[in-house]
């Protein structure tokens, strides 16, 4: 007993000292995605920064695969001292548990939940030649032609599809889901008139938008944004309560100590308040979140995960 | 004249020596990851993204955009001279290249390569800078039905690349589908052929597949040949092409030129084809067809001079609609947001100096390819007097470093492994790769087409006849199948005949 008891004192003491010594070697965050992509860019700035205030080199890797499930499993079996670390996302932490049936993870307990970096509203855009000039004609038409209005969304599952099959449930029309690899082909389509709308990212809306090769008929966050501001929200256009944004953040594995995840938030948040950092978030469509703290974020995802499982069941996207 | 003053505006901008220099960092250091067997410009460009943060933006675009095509030209200095196609565009590059590397000839490859890419270059550039707006109406053209038929027709045309026998052609491209089926379904979201294992839920990497049928199966049948194992170095002769080389080259660099120009503004794949439609155009047309298979310079020159131009042009539907054609293109999507700048349109109006300048460092990025590259042929000859002994673990091991970098993830290495033993026994039963990798290319990229196609037509097949382009590609395929069977159908006729003669 007593030999237990030093035992757990010792380790006890020992991982005490590895908290105040983090980060004692180099910072791997590991981006579950491909290179190039908004996930792995901002994962890119914030790495910069860190490792001017941390004083250890931090090393973005990218661990593509499985929807990012692969990536996020990767360091929720790592050791959990704070130098892996992953950038969680709407996907792997609130729809993958349910699209896919299981994930090998837990997207709570699993991990804890450092900072949210970036949240992107999606926009439902449409085609110009498409009739409708506000969410309440784009309704009476797809009532008046169910089944006749194709949404095109980046791939099975993601947030633009989910939004589309909310916003089909909250105004019981009929429109057919056309699932593309990606936006980008989506887009081109959408612009072509081959379909007819769909709820794309912000940030790669926004060019179009403003350049009028589609025209936007609202936002899907309940506070209107800034870099549209004229444009009404889903909420206000009498979808009540619709409220959607593409998110994702620093989470670090679910035994993590304590002073490491404090210490982690209070550079991450450093690091995005940085005027360049800010202002290329900013460019990538995305406005300081209001969630700061470890807590408020997890929180959040279990919010996020508790409604995205509803929609995922109700959208019937979930492969049998 | 605008498109001179606006010439003008671009190359003031790209002759700047601070993106003069840009451009050949990028170059340099494309050429380089090019020659790497698996290191791509997609992991080189991605890794390099921070560092353009605090650049200008034109000379930070200028260096990826060098890289990008610096990478195709390194990329077919391995496929000719080991047999490895780092890009998808060099696995055409491989049949003919190697085989004339073999010979000897590895100099006039080469030196094909990198002049054919040269001219495609210049040419394609003045494509992009003179119809780039009216081009971009092409792309929004092509919806689901076109992509679909078009695949049809490169599918029907890859039956053409195989040397030998036709059933061992199509046997190769069905499994090349199949292949291309593994991962997630994108209608459904379903996992197919995944066998529960997730680092599988996306598919089986290009790459991976390529270096493995052709790299490391060219490896393991090279080792077999104890006794008379292939030396190079013997017979290694000009560096230089011939006279005879020249007049044999130049029509097929043209024809290359406008497929790859053509084929390059599709952002769905075009650019994928257009290496592949060059070589089956060139074994059609080539009065030297025979010698396809053996080293026919032709088979360097078309595809070699298309994959430079498709990717020149498949910067349009990146410049004029904001459309990524390929991962490349969404990278450099992904630079210039970090940059403040929306991909559109309206960058044309807005910034004609990054436009133009851009546009302008493309064609000094080819000068300067050409250039570092025709007096490096020697040196990469010298590779090939290594010993075998040094060599083969040497490439094996960068082949390794490279695969496992595309995603972090050793299992990729295990695939690649996998692939150099069924490389190794398709080339014991006679039975080509490249119509293999042509299927797996194509396939995923027809499935979807076709599902979006049909989603589209609510279930109506006759959209593919509907559309005009659609059913243009649909005709031609047609009749190239007739094209294709019938001297087939003749020869087993003669057979038959042969056979009651001897009775």
């Amino acid at each position: 007993m007593k030999r237990f008891a030093l035992f757990l004192a010792l380790a006890l003491a020992t991982s005490l000292a590895a908290a105040q010594a983090w980060p004692s070697r180099p910072v791997r965050i590991v981006a579950p995605y491909a290179a190039g992509g908004p996930i792995d860019i901002s994962a890119r700035l914030v790495a910069a920064k860190l490792q001017e205030s941390l004083g250890q080199p931090v090393v973005v890797e990218n661990r593509p695969g499985a929807g990012g499930n692969l990536g996020v499993d990767y360091v929720a079996k790592s050791a959990p001292d704070g130098h892996t670390v992953v950038v969680g996302a709407i996907a792997t932490h609130a729809i993958n548990p349910t699209l896919m049936g299981s994930v090998p993870y837990d997207p709570i307990k699993d991990f804890r939940h450092v900072t949210l970096m970036v949240q992107v509203p999606n926009i439902l855009i449409v085609n110009l030649e498409l009739p409708a000039k506000s969410v309440g004609e784009l309704v009476a038409l797809a009532k008046s032609r169910p089944g006749r209005l194709d949404f095109a969304s980046g791939s099975t599952g993601s947030t633009g599809h989910l939004a589309g099959e909310l916003f089909k449930g909250m105004t019981g029309t009929f429109m057919v889901h056309i699932p593309y690899k990606g936006a980008a082909p989506a887009v081109l389509d959408l612009m072509a008139g081959r379909v007819h709308l769909m709820f794309d990212n912000l940030a790669s809306a926004l060019a179009n938008v403003r350049s009028g090769k589609v025209r936007a008929l609202a936002v899907t966050t309940k506070a209107r944004s800034g870099f549209l501001p004229d444009l009404p929200t889903l909420d206000e256009s009498g979808l009540k309560g619709f409220d959607m944004t593409t998110w994702w953040g620093i989470m670090a594995p679910g035994k993590t100590p304590q002073p490491v995840v404090e210490r982690l938030n209070a550079e991450v948040l450093k690091a995005m308040a940085a005027p360049d950092v800010r202002e290329r978030l900013r460019a990538m469509g995305s406005e300081q979140p209001a969630i700061r703290t470890p807590e408020q974020f997890t929180a959040f995802v279990a919010a996020e995960q508790k409604t995205y499982a509803e929609l995922v069941k109700r959208s019937g996207a979930k492969p049998d | 004249m605008e498109i001179f003053s606006n010439l003008a505006l671009g190359f003031g901008v790209a002759l700047s020596p601070f993106n003069l220099m840009m451009c050949l960092v990028g170059v340099i250091l494309g050429t380089l990851i090019g020659v790497l067997p698996g290191v791509g410009p997609v992991a080189t460009i991605a890794m390099l993204l921070p560092i353009t943060f605090n650049l200008d933006p034109i000379g930070a675009l200028i260096m990826l955009a060098g890289i990008y095509y610096g990478a195709q030209y390194g990329g077919s200095t391995t496929a000719i001279l080991v047999n490895l196609p780092g890009e998808s565009s060099s696995v055409v590059t491989c049949l003919e290249g190697y085989q004339m590397a073999r010979r000897g000839r590895a100099g006039p490859a080469l030196a094909t390569a990198a002049i054919g890419s040269f001219f495609a270059g210049c040419v394609s550039t003045l494509v992009v800078a003179l119809f780039a707006p009216p081009l971009a109406e092409v792309a929004l053209k092509f919806g689901p039905s076109e992509y679909f038929s078009l695949m049809v027709l490169g599918l029907v045309a890859a039956t053409v690349l195989a040397h030998g026998s036709l059933i061992k052609a199509i046997a190769m491209v069905l499994l090349g589908l199949l292949l291309g089926l593994v991962g997630t379904d994108v209608n459904s979201g379903v996992l197919r052929f995944a066998f529960g294992v997730s680092e599988l839920a996306d598919g089986i990497g290009f790459v991976v597949v390529a270096m493995g049928m052709f790299g490391l199966a060219e490896i393991i049948v090279n080792l077999e040949q104890t006794d008379k194992r292939e030396v190079f170095t013997s017979k290694v002769g000009s560096l230089m092409p011939s006279r005879e080389d020249f007049k044999r080259m130049t029509p097929s660099i043209l024809r290359g030129t406008v497929i790859g120009s053509a084929l390059g503004i599709l952002p769905g794949g075009g650019a994928l084809l257009a290496s592949f439609a060059a070589y089956t155009v060139e074994k059609k047309v080539s009065k030297y067809a025979h010698e396809f298979g053996k080293g026919a310079i032709e088979g360097v020159a078309g595809p070699e001079s298309a994959n430079n131009a498709g990717a020149q042009t498949s910067f349009i539907p990146l410049l004029t609609l904001g459309i990524p054609g390929n991962a490349v293109m969404a990278l450099m999507i992904g630079a210039m947001m970090i940059q403040g700048i929306a991909p559109g349109p309206q960058v044309m109006t807005e910034r004609p100096q990054l436009f133009w300048g851009m546009i302008a460092s493309m064609w000094v990025g080819n000068l300067m390819l050409v250039i570092l590259n025709l007096p490096m042929i020697g040196l990469w000859i010298k590779l090939l007097t290594v010993p075998y002994r040094i060599l083969y673990p040497a490439i094996l091991v960068f082949m390794c470093i490279g695969v496992f970098s595309l995603s972090n993830n050793p299992f990729d290495v295990l695939i690649m492994a996998f692939f150099g033993v069924l490389g190794y026994i398709c080339a014991k039963l006679a039975c080509e790769p490249a119509p293999m990798i042509l299927g797996f290319i194509l396939g995923p990229l027809m499935e979807e087409n076709l599902r979006r196609a049909m989603l589209l037509s609510r279930g109506d097949p006759l959209v593919f006849f509907q559309k005009p382009i659609s059913a243009t590609f649909l005709i031609i395929s047609i009749l190239l199948l007739v094209v294709i069977s019938l001297p087939a159908l003749r020869s087993k006729r003669e057979e038959a005949f042969a056979g009651d003669e001897q009775k």
